[in-house]
């Protein structure tokens, strides 16, 4: 028998009932909806946390925090260590950062203010993706590069009423206006000696400004000063990276090494590639991605749990199921019996009565899935306004309570597919097992 | 064609600890030759129409063998005797045993649609089998709505529109008036006549077993008369 012959058989089987096919397939929507549903729950929390993870980071980007020596302890960063992390395959650029350790004072016209002071290596910042807003980099040791935000803390020595507003940023008329590039800038740097402190001032031309950070709550004041000016201002006060006191004298271990080492892969599918090897290696790492593992690795979790919760209903479903098809055997049991009589396999009476049982799953999970959009969109929808009205609280923007994703209607409707199935295959054994002359005297 | 070899059947009867056995068919042996039209008669009860479940495989024997084309059905599995059913036999009841919720085209073509004979070629040979049997203008009516007789040819139609080379039929006359009777015999002389169809008809109608090349006589499960092939 065709299995388009088929299908027409168990089309007419399902008109003959259809209030009762109709109930069952209603209850599978419903088993296969609450599935969806319960696990998209999962599903849209996972995207909200991942996506403003993500958008928080460089995705590329692995933090190196030190190495790990065989007494356990860790140690900072040297050249030697930035040449391997260069030398490793998927690596695109290893940037590294020497941090002065005072806040000098920075100073033009009758505008001043204090800042952090960085050394950085500026190819590998450009490898990196880092950009100048206007200028070019620095050529020779007095010239420097300032972070976008740095003219907005000069502010006018002068000044002396309310500077700041509510937000805590420099008032507009306090600003320094004018173009800081090609300008020269005073750097004081100050030492502490027996209760004494020495300044030294150091005129630096400035030649570039940093691109805007990309996300807008960073805010860049850094000064970018070089090597040969971190050199002078440490014979300054004759201590490692500049401290101004023996208190912020750091070990001599640190002479030679660097503050801040990041790795950028060439993609983000190098950068587990390349932790993992970092590691290996004994270096300790950081990277969004081994944080995305762990978010992904809970959630992951979390909607196996709610696939099951759901799919208690769907099996609670299948009772229904079963039942129909039970009933449906028993009903047709004299035209079985018939069939076989003129020759109907066994084998095919089976598959009209699992193909029954497979419509009502499909169908029931058609609508189901159809269901399930319209509650997880009305969830979107209605479910931030409800939480905010009854706990007055304000919620993340881009919060997303339920999602949807394609691999989530596979799963939900092959689950379904199989429980349906399973619940048909006893009824359909049995209808295969009907002894025709019983069948044909009416005695089933 | 049939050869039927030592057969014994014995139903079993009473609950499990209480068993009883019957024995229906004892030590039956006869054959039926390619195109003729064989009867077998005997009382009510004598196992007559057990002998025609085993033959058409609805049960199995308890002890004997049967043999169809050199086959031996008795050791035929489940859908060996399905595919047997389909291809080679066409079964006639004396109650028809039309699905009722089909109509008379509906039931004659389930056959062809059993078989995957599609859709274009199945309604052709249905209306050919309709026309046949005379009932072409019925062809919509559901069983419910025909009289015996018809409901008897929409039986023979479903039967015989495989072209099976045997036809078994269980008391094919029993519910028909005299002359629808003598409708359905004339017509079974003419299918034997034209297209050389093997008849093995159960009956205890004096009639209807005139019309056999021979006659099979059982007696009590036993048979007394007519197994040899003349």
């Amino acid at each position: 028998m065709k299995l388009k012959d088929q299908f027409q058989f168990v089309r007419q089987n399902i008109k003959k009932n259809k209030i009762r096919t109709f109930m069952t397939i209603l209850a599978t929507a419903m088993g296969c909806a609450f599935l969806i549903v319960l696990a998209s729950v999962g599903y849209g929390l996972q995207q909200s946390i991942v996506n403003e993870t993500l958008e928080d980071q460089v995705v590329t980007k692995i933090d190196i925090h030190g190495y790990e020596e065989e007494n356990g302890n860790y140690r900072s960063l040297t050249m030697e260590d930035i040449e391997y992390l260069e030398s490793v395959e998927g690596v695109n650029a290893v940037t590294r950062r020497i941090q002065l350790r005072q806040f000098p004072v920075y100073s033009i016209d009758n505008f001043q203010t204090e800042a952090q002071t960085v050394v950085a290596h500026f190819p590998s910042e450009i490898e990196s993706g880092l950009e100048l807003s206007d200028g070019r980099l620095p050529q020779s040791p007095d010239e420097i590069v300032l972070g976008y935000h740095f003219s907005n803390s000069l502010m006018e020595e002068s000044a002396e009423e309310e500077l700041y507003d509510d937000q805590g940023e420099l008032k507009e008329e306090y600003r320094y206006k004018d173009e800081l590039i090609g300008k020269t800038i005073d750097m004081t740097v100050k030492k502490l000696e027996d209760n004494e402190e020495e300044i030294q001032t150091t005129p630096l031309k400035v030649v570039g400004i940093l691109k805007e950070p990309a996300r807008e709550w960073m805010q860049d004041r850094n000064v970018y000063i070089s090597q040969g000016i971190l050199s002078e201002v440490e014979a300054f006060t004759g201590m490692i990276r500049g401290a101004a006191s023996a208190e912020e004298e750091l070990d001599k271990s640190y002479k030679d090494s660097f503050d801040v080492v990041n790795v950028y892969a060439t993609s983000l599918e190098e950068v587990k590639a390349i932790s993992d090897k970092l590691d290996k290696a004994n270096y300790a790492t950081y990277s969004v991605v081994s944080e995305m593992e762990q978010i992904n690795m809970l959630f992951t979790i979390a909607k196996a749990g709610l696939i099951l919760v759901g799919t208690i209903a769907i099996l609670i479903a299948s009772i229904g199921i079963y039942n129909t098809m039970t009933m449906a055997v028993t009903e047709r049991a004299p035209d079985i019996g018939i069939m076989k009589a003129i020759g109907a396999n066994p084998k095919t009476i089976k598959q009209i009565f699992l193909l029954e049982s497979s419509y009502i799953g499909i169908i029931g999970a058609i609508i189901g899935t159809a269901a399930a959009y319209l509650i997880s969109f009305l969830v979107n929808l209605g479910l931030p306004l409800i939480i905010e009205m009854v706990f007055k609280e304000e919620l993340p923007d881009g919060l997303q309570f339920s999602a949807i994703p394609g691999t989530l209607i596979l799963i939900s409707v092959g689950i379904c597919l199989i429980v349906t199935i399973l619940s048909g295959m006893r009824p359909a054994k049995r209808a295969t097992q009907i002894d025709v002359l019983k069948a044909m005297r009416r005695e089933i | 064609m049939i050869h039927v070899k030592k057969l014994n059947h014995h139903f079993i009867l009473g609950k499990k600890g209480q068993k009883a056995t019957l024995p229906v068919l004892k030590d039956i042996s006869f054959e039926v030759d390619k195109g003729e039209i064989v009867t077998v008669v005997g009382k009510s009860g004598s196992g007559k129409s057990t002998l025609l479940n085993l033959i058409s495989g609805f049960i199995r024997p308890t002890d004997g063998e049967i043999w169809i084309d050199n086959k031996k059905v008795t050791d035929f599995t489940e859908a060996e005797f399905a595919d047997y059913r389909l291809n080679h036999v066409g079964v006639i009841f004396q109650n028809f045993q039309l699905i009722p919720s089909m109509t008379a085209f509906q039931n004659i073509e389930l056959a062809l649609t059993l078989k995957g004979i599609n859709k274009n070629e199945r309604n052709q040979i249905t209306m050919e089998m309709l026309k046949k049997v005379g009932i072409a203008e019925f062809q919509d009516h559901y069983p419910g709505e025909l009289s015996g007789g018809q409901q008897q040819r929409v039986s023979i139609a479903r039967a015989l529109v495989l072209k099976p080379p045997i036809i078994l039929a269980d008391e094919p006359s029993g519910s028909l008036d005299s002359e629808t009777e003598a409708d359905l015999l004339e017509f079974i002389q003419k299918l034997n006549n034209e297209m050389g169809i093997t008849f093995l008809i159960i009956t205890h109608d004096e009639e209807v077993a005139k019309i056999g090349n021979r006659t099979i006589t059982i007696n009590d499960g036993r048979l007394v008369e007519g197994g040899a092939v003349r």
